[in-house]
């Protein structure tokens, strides 16, 4: 289990880090999330040990994490580096040996990784002449080659096409399984949303939310109604109790709580004051086509939080 | 030590790929193999031929005859004509370089050689010699017994000097190899270093390496490169001057020059390579570095500029002074050395204040890459490099 502690890190006046913690369990898929500059980078390079903090600690298994632990770690920085005149297949077999592999082990181990992530008639060419997808699958290679039991992934996705993102998620989703644990962070919060078990939002160096999907949302659930209402008068939701985030008046193509005929087709996201109040409204105004709590997306929830 | 091995083992194999060193490296083969075989191709393998006319023709062959059994490498083609007219036709169609007309004129297309003009010099002194004393009456016995002189032994002072010019020619192709060389390989290291943190790579391998293992690494897997260079070029040299022939001309101790030369490298590589890759290390790009290594390259030029005038006159006492003062020793030093005969204390001496000011520069330079290395963006002032560490 990695224990990130209270990091504290400040560049000149600036403070980058204030007071981070996380927890990423074995086998977990972590997600971290927040806007550019908020501190992920910082926080993922204090974990690995290439970047030091002014406070806090990073521990793993309980016991604070050194140079011999860490090279049991996993990492896939935020600028890609590879040594651009190496060839495939002898690149990520080097790092296997620096991860502490034996030759035939990091062979073989380097076959796998570079057949499960389709570069095998790849594996004789110089990194330099890859497409940049390509080279991202070898960066991430160049991180699992070891076996590591944490994996570090700083913006794995970016850049990558639907089929590479696939690809990418599947090798992860493989290591999780095996129970390895992962985070990494991501702008593509719907990604986020469909891979991980649990998700950290940073703000400023800080962390304004933590816990699974399903806990967030039910956190950040029942402040959002869905109203769908047919043949009201218009205005009539002007009345209700709340503020509305949003309207739509034109009925979606093929949707079945669409519009008999010609009616009026209203539909209204409401943060209620009163949630009673506002359905016996709507059940006035017309027909109630729909009336329910919105879960939020991970996209939702994130804007809520970090506004 | 095994991380050391494994980034030693990749400069290695990735840097021996590279078409720049397999053609420097057959390249420079071939031009020290040149230079070994050139004294033979100049000076060595002296063949002449000489037309002879006249009455004294046959004492006149036995003179040069005489001559060309002495020297070494050394062989006269005598070609006797029946009269002036047919020896000069003979000058004039290059069948015989000179002719000699009755003991008293040379005959030459052009300005005879030093040495050619030497040797009939000398046959002419011989036999007019003879004749003259003959014809005042003594035994022509006793004179040709008397003519028969032994050849003064050299004895030089400080080391032997009687092949100057040769050994000037070693040492001055001692500062050239030693010079390229370090340039050459101190300039990958730095190259290296800025790959590594230009790329960010150097932020994986610093996870699973320490810095100092990383920069020994590429220091030694290069400096073997180097190493086997200056094997090669000493190797392909020397056996080029056997196969030529040119060895019995080389002086003595060559073989202790070339062995103590690749020390020096040793010495010079240790220091310059840690001198550039903490530079290095303060720049994240590549076009940055010619800049930042000013200063280092300068001193590694004027270490060269010092070495060729330590050619010229090996004794003087800049020489001797920076032939001990590190870093200028490590090319000054060896360049003396092979000129003249340096004692044994004083190459001590200097052998050890280099490594002490090697050893004093790989630390230095060693904190100084840790610090920096990691520091990626603008370009890190020496004040953080050497303060104190986060």
């Amino acid at each position: 289990m990695l224990e990130v502690d209270g990091l504290k890190k400040r560049y000149g006046d600036k403070v980058a880090l204030d007071g981070v913690s996380l927890t990423v369990r074995p086998g977990e898929m972590y997600g971290f999330v927040g806007a550019n500059g908020a501190g992920k980078t910082t926080t993922m390079r204090i974990v690995m040990g290439v970047l030091a903090s002014d406070g806090g600690e990073v521990r793993w298994k309980g016991a604070p994490a050194g140079f011999e632990t860490r090279r049991r770690f996993g990492y896939m920085p935020e600028e890609r580096g590879l040594y651009a005149k190496m060839r495939v297949g002898e690149q990520v077999e080097y790092f296997g040996r620096l991860g502490g592999m034996d030759a035939p082990a990091a062979r073989r181990s380097a076959d796998a990784l570079i057949e499960r992530l389709g570069l095998t008639d790849r594996r004789g060419d110089e990194v330099a002449g890859l497409s940049l997808g390509n080279q991202q699958r070898v960066q991430l290679a160049v991180a699992l080659i070891h076996e590591p039991e944490l994996l570090v992934l700083d913006e794995p996705f970016s850049g990558l096409d639907p089929i590479a993102v696939d690809a990418l998620a599947g090798v992860l989703a493989e290591r999780t399984a095996a129970g390895v644990a992962v985070v990494f962070s991501s702008h593509q919060l719907d990604l986020v949303e469909r891979l991980c078990d649990a998700v950290g939002i940073i703000k400023d160096g800080r962390m304004i939310a933590g816990g699974t999907v399903a806990e967030l949302r039910a956190r950040e659930s029942r402040k959002r109604l869905r109203i769908v209402v047919t043949g009201a008068e218009p205005g009539w939701a002007d009345r209700l109790p709340g503020e509305i985030v949003a309207k739509n008046d034109r009925p979606p193509q093929g949707d079945p709580a669409g519009p008999d005929g010609d009616q009026r087709y209203d539909e209204v996201i409401l943060r209620p004051s009163d949630d009673q109040e506002a359905l016996l409204l709507a059940a006035r105004a017309g027909r109630v086509q729909h009336f329910g709590w919105q879960e939020p997306s991970l996209a939702e929830i994130f804007r809520e939080v970090v506004a | 030590m095994n991380a050391i091995s494994l980034v030693a083992r990749r400069e290695i194999t990735v840097r021996s790929r590279t078409k720049g060193y397999r053609y420097g490296l057959v390249v420079t083969a071939i031009l020290v193999a040149v230079l070994a075989a050139l004294p033979k191709l100049l000076g060595g393998g002296s063949d002449y031929t000489v037309g002879l006319v006249g009455p004294q023709a046959d004492r006149l062959q036995a003179a040069l005859s005489a001559q060309a059994a002495h020297g070494d490498d050394l062989t006269i083609k005598i070609t006797r004509f029946a009269d002036e007219a047919a020896a000069r036709r003979a000058v004039a169609n290059d069948d015989v370089e000179v002719a000699v007309v009755d003991n008293a004129t040379v005959v030459s297309k052009t300005v005879v050689s030093q040495t050619l003009s030497a040797i009939l010099d000398t046959a002419h002194r011989m036999v007019a010699t003879e004749e003259n004393l003959t014809s005042a009456g003594l035994d022509p016995a006793k004179v040709g017994a008397a003519q028969q002189v032994r050849p003064m032994t050299e004895l030089t002072l400080n080391g032997s000097g009687e092949d100057a010019t040769i050994r000037r020619v070693i040492a001055m192709t001692i500062v050239v190899i030693l010079f390229m060389l370090l340039i050459q390989i101190c300039t990958w290291v730095a190259m290296g270093v800025v790959e590594e943190k230009g790329s960010r790579i150097v932020e994986i391998l610093l996870t699973s390496v320490r810095p100092w293992q990383l920069l020994a690494g590429k220091t030694i897997g290069l400096g073997v490169l180097g190493l086997s260079q200056l094997i090669v070029i000493a190797v392909v040299g020397l056996a080029a001057a056997q196969l030529t022939g040119a060895v019995p001309q080389l002086p003595d101790g060559t073989y202790g020059v070339v062995a103590t030369t690749i020390v020096w490298f040793l010495l010079g590589y240790a220091f310059y390579a840690a001198m550039f890759a903490a530079i290095a290390s303060l720049v994240s790009r590549q076009e940055d570095l010619s800049g930042v290594l000013t200063p280092a390259t300068m001193l590694l030029m004027a270490s060269y500029l010092v070495g060729f005038v330590a050619a010229q006159s090996p004794d003087g006492p800049l020489t001797h002074a920076l032939s001990i003062i590190p870093p200028f020793s490590a090319m000054v030093m060896p360049v003396r050395a092979a000129v003249v005969a340096v004692p044994l204390w004083e190459t001590a001496l200097a052998m050890g204040l280099m490594l002490l000011a090697a050893v004093a520069i790989l630390f230095v330079g060693g904190r100084i890459y840790q610090r920096a290395v990691l520091r990626t963006g603008a370009r890190v002032r020496w004040r953080e490099a050497f303060g104190s560490a986060s």
